[in-house]
C-alpha cells in the first residue's frame, strides 16, 4: 500500500495531568504515524514562585520553605541550602551533624528510588511491580519517621547542624530495615533485568551514548546509566562524603534498562553506605551556632539529588534575609533530553521514555494564578495562606457539624 | 590540585576574552565577559571540553543601579567557573547560547521569562513556567516587580 503524497502529520498533546508521573507537565509529540518526529516542552503547572518568596523570609524561615519545594527529596533542598549559607557565614558544622546529613539523605535516595521504580513499572504496565515495590518502600519512610517523626518532610536539618541524633535503639532498628530491603532490591535488580516481557519495554529503547548524553548535559542516573562519570558525592564532596567516599555506579548501554539498573544498583550502594555511617558516626554536638545576619558574598552549593546534581546559589547582602536565592533542580537539565531521546522511537514508548529521567516537576517549578469566576487574579503568599486556613476552617466546621 | 589545575587551565584558554578575573572561593573563578563576547568563551569551553554548563542565574541590581548580571556557572569536577556578564537594565538583551550548547535553552526561557531580559537567536522563547495568557509586562524576579493585585495577567 502506498502512502499518500500529501501525508500530514499530527500533532499528539499530552499532559498536563499525568504525563507520566503523577505531576503536571505538557507535551507536544509531532507524530508521523506511529512514530514521534519532533517533540517540545511546557512546564510551569506546579510554580509556587518560592525563589521570589525567599527575598522576603529571613535566613531560618527559608530553610522551611525550601525544603518543601519537593515533598520526595525535601531534605537534599534543605541540606544544598543550609551548606551554602553555613559556607557564607563561615560556620563549621560538627562531623556528627554532617554524618547525620548524609545518613539522612542516603535513606531519602532509596525511598525516592523505589517510588520511581513503581511508577516506572506502573507505567509499563507492570502493576505488580508497582505494589510490591511501594509496599518495600514503607520501610525506608518508617525508618525515617522513627529518626525524625516525619515520612515526608524529615526537617532534619537546622541551619548550622541537624536537629536529630541516632541512638542504639534507632540505628538496630534501621540496620534491621536495610537487612530487608537490600534482599528486596536484589531481588528487583534480577526482575528487571530477567523479565522477558519487562525488557520489550526497556532494552535498546530511548538509548542515549555517552556523547549524546554529554552534549545534552544530562546528569544524575539518567546519565551515569549512559556511562556520564558525574558525581557531586564523589566530584566536590560536602557532609560525610568528604572523610567517607562513595562508590559511584555507572552503565554503559544508555538505555531504560541500564536506567533501572544503575537505580536499584545506587540502592545497594547506599544501603551499603549507611551502614558504613552507622558504624563510624562521630562523637560531636548536633549543632554550632548561626549568627542571624549573614555576611554579605555569594556561595554556590551542590549536592547529589536522588535526580542528581542540584544547584543553589545563594547571594547576601548582609542582613537577616537573602538578596537572591537561585535553584537549579536535576529535572531543569535532564527534560531536554527527553525531547530529542523520543524522536524515532514509538509513540507508545514516550511514556516510559519520559519517566525514564525520574522528573520531578514539583522540584522543576517553583506565582500563583488563580482564576476564578472569569477573574484572574495574582496571589500572594500572605493571602494563599489565609485563603488555605480560611478553606480548611470550614471544611473541617461542616465535618464536625 | 585537580581543582586549581582545572581553574588556570580555563585562564590560560580564554585569555583576552575576558576583562577580569576573581576567586571568590578555593574552588571557585568568576570571570568577567563582555556580552559581545559571550558566545566566543563558551564556544572556547565547549570545545576545550571544559566541564558542563550547571546553571544561569539572573541577577537584578535594581532600578538605581539600572544593570542586569547573567551569571553562567560551569563545573568540572569541584571547579566552578562562573562567566559573569553585565547589560543594561533597560535595554537586556543577551546573545543565545543555543548554537553552542542547546542544552542551555530551559536555563535562557527561566532567565528570560523571570526577569525579562531577551536571549537574542534562541530556538524558542515561549515561557517555560509562567502561563500562557501572561501578556503584562511584569517579570517576577525582577526587584521592583509587584505581585499583587492583577499584575499578572488580563482580567
Amino acid at each position: 500500500m502506498t502512502q499518500p503524497a500529501n501525508r500530514k502529520r499530527f500533532t499528539v498533546p499530552i499532559g498536563p495531568q499525568h504525563p507520566a508521573l503523577k505531576e503536571p507537565g505538557h507535551f507536544a509529540f509531532d507524530v508521523d504515524g506511529e512514530i514521534v518526529q519532533s517533540a517540545s516542552v511546557r512546564l510551569g503547572y506546579a510554580h509556587r514562585g518560592i525563589e521570589k518568596a525567599t527575598e522576603s523570609r529571613t535566613w531560618v524561615q527559608n530553610l522551611y520553605l525550601l525544603e518543601r519545594i519537593c515533598g520526595i527529596c525535601s531534605h537534599i533542598h534543605a541540606t544544598a541550602y543550609c551548606l551554602g549559607v553555613e559556607k557564607l557565614a563561615q560556620v563549621e558544622v560538627p562531623p556528627r551533624a554532617q554524618a547525620i546529613r548524609s545518613l539522612v539523605a542516603e535513606l531519602e535516595r532509596i525511598h525516592s528510588h523505589l517510588l520511581w521504580l513503581g511508577v516506572a513499572a506502573h507505567e509499563s504496565g507492570f502493576d505488580t511491580l508497582f505494589m510490591y515495590s511501594w509496599r518495600d518502600r514503607e520501610t525506608v519512610m518508617n525508618i525515617l519517621e522513627v529518626m525524625t517523626g516525619n515520612r515526608v518532610h524529615y526537617s532534619a536539618n537546622v541551619l548550622g547542624g541537624v536537629k536529630y541524633d541516632v541512638d542504639d535503639q534507632q540505628a538496630a532498628t534501621i540496620r534491621e530495615g536495610l537487612d530487608f530491603l537490600e534482599e528486596r532490591t536484589l531481588h528487583y535488580l534480577e526482575v528487571v533485568s530477567t523479565d522477558s516481557l519487562f525488557l520489550q519495554r526497556t532494552r535498546n529503547i530511548g538509548v542515549m551514548d555517552r556523547e549524546a548524553a554529554q552534549l545534552s548535559g544530562v546528569i544524575g542516573p539518567t546519565g551515569r546509566a549512559s556511562n556520564v562519570q558525574r558525581d557531586v558525592r564523589l566530584d566536590s564532596p560536602y557532609a560525610a562524603y568528604a572523610d567517607h567516599p562513595i562508590t559511584p555506579v555507572y552503565e554503559t548501554t544508555g538505555d531504560l534498562l541500564a536506567r533501572f539498573v544503575v537505580r536499584l544498583r545506587e540502592q545497594l550502594t547506599s544501603i551499603d553506605y549507611i551502614r558504613m555511617l552507622l558504624d563510624h558516626l562521630p562523637n560531636s554536638p548536633l549543632t554550632t551556632r548561626m549568627p542571624r545576619r549573614v555576611k554579605a558574598g555569594e556561595a554556590i552549593s551542590r549536592v547529589e539529588a536522588p535526580r542528581g546534581e542540584l544547584f543553589y546559589y545563594i547571594k547576601s547582602n548582609g542582613g537577616d534575609m537573602p538578596d537572591r536565592i537561585h535553584v537549579r533542580t536535576p529535572t531543569l537539565c535532564n527534560i531536554a533530553s527527553v525531547a530529542q531521546l523520543v524522536i524515532g522511537q514509538h509513540l507508545a514508548d514516550v511514556p516510559m521514555i519520559l519517566v525514564g529521567i525520574d522528573p520531578c516537576f514539583s522540584c522543576n517549578d517553583r506565582t500563583s494564578v488563580i482564576c476564578q469566576d472569569g477573574q484572574r487574579d495574582m496571589w500572594d503568599w500572605a493571602r494563599l495562606r489565609q485563603y488555605g486556613i480560611d478553606h480548611y476552617g470550614t471544611h473541617y466546621t461542616k465535618d464536625l457539624g | 590540585m585537580t581543582t586549581e589545575r582545572n581553574l588556570l587551565h580555563a585562564q590560560s584558554i580564554l585569555g583576552d576574552l575576558t576583562t577580569d578575573w576573581s576567586q571568590p572561593a578555593p574552588d571557585r573563578y568568576d570571570a568577567f565577559v563582555q556580552p559581545d563576547n559571550l558566545v566566543a568563551v563558551v564556544t572556547t569551553l565547549h570545545q576545550d571540553r571544559w566541564g558542563y554548563l550547571a546553571a544561569i542565574t539572573g541577577l537584578d541590581k535594581g532600578p538605581e543601579v539600572g544593570e542586569f548580571e547573567v551569571l553562567y556557572h560551569f563545573c568540572a569536577d569541584a571547579a566552578v567557573l562562573t562567566l559573569r556578564v553585565i547589560i543594561d537594565r533597560a535595554d537586556p538583551v543577551m546573545p543565545s547560547i543555543c548554537g553552542v550548547m542547546l542544552y542551555a535553552s530551559p536555563y535562557e526561557r527561566e532567565t528570560g521569562e523571570m526577569l525579562g531580559i531577551t536571549f537574542a537567536g534562541t530556538p524558542d522563547d515561549a515561557w517555560l513556567f509562567l502561563p500562557d495568557d501572561w501578556q503584562s509586562e511584569v517579570f517576577p524576579l525582577r526587584k521592583d516587580a509587584v505581585l499583587n493585585g492583577n499584575g499578572g495577567g488580563d482580567a
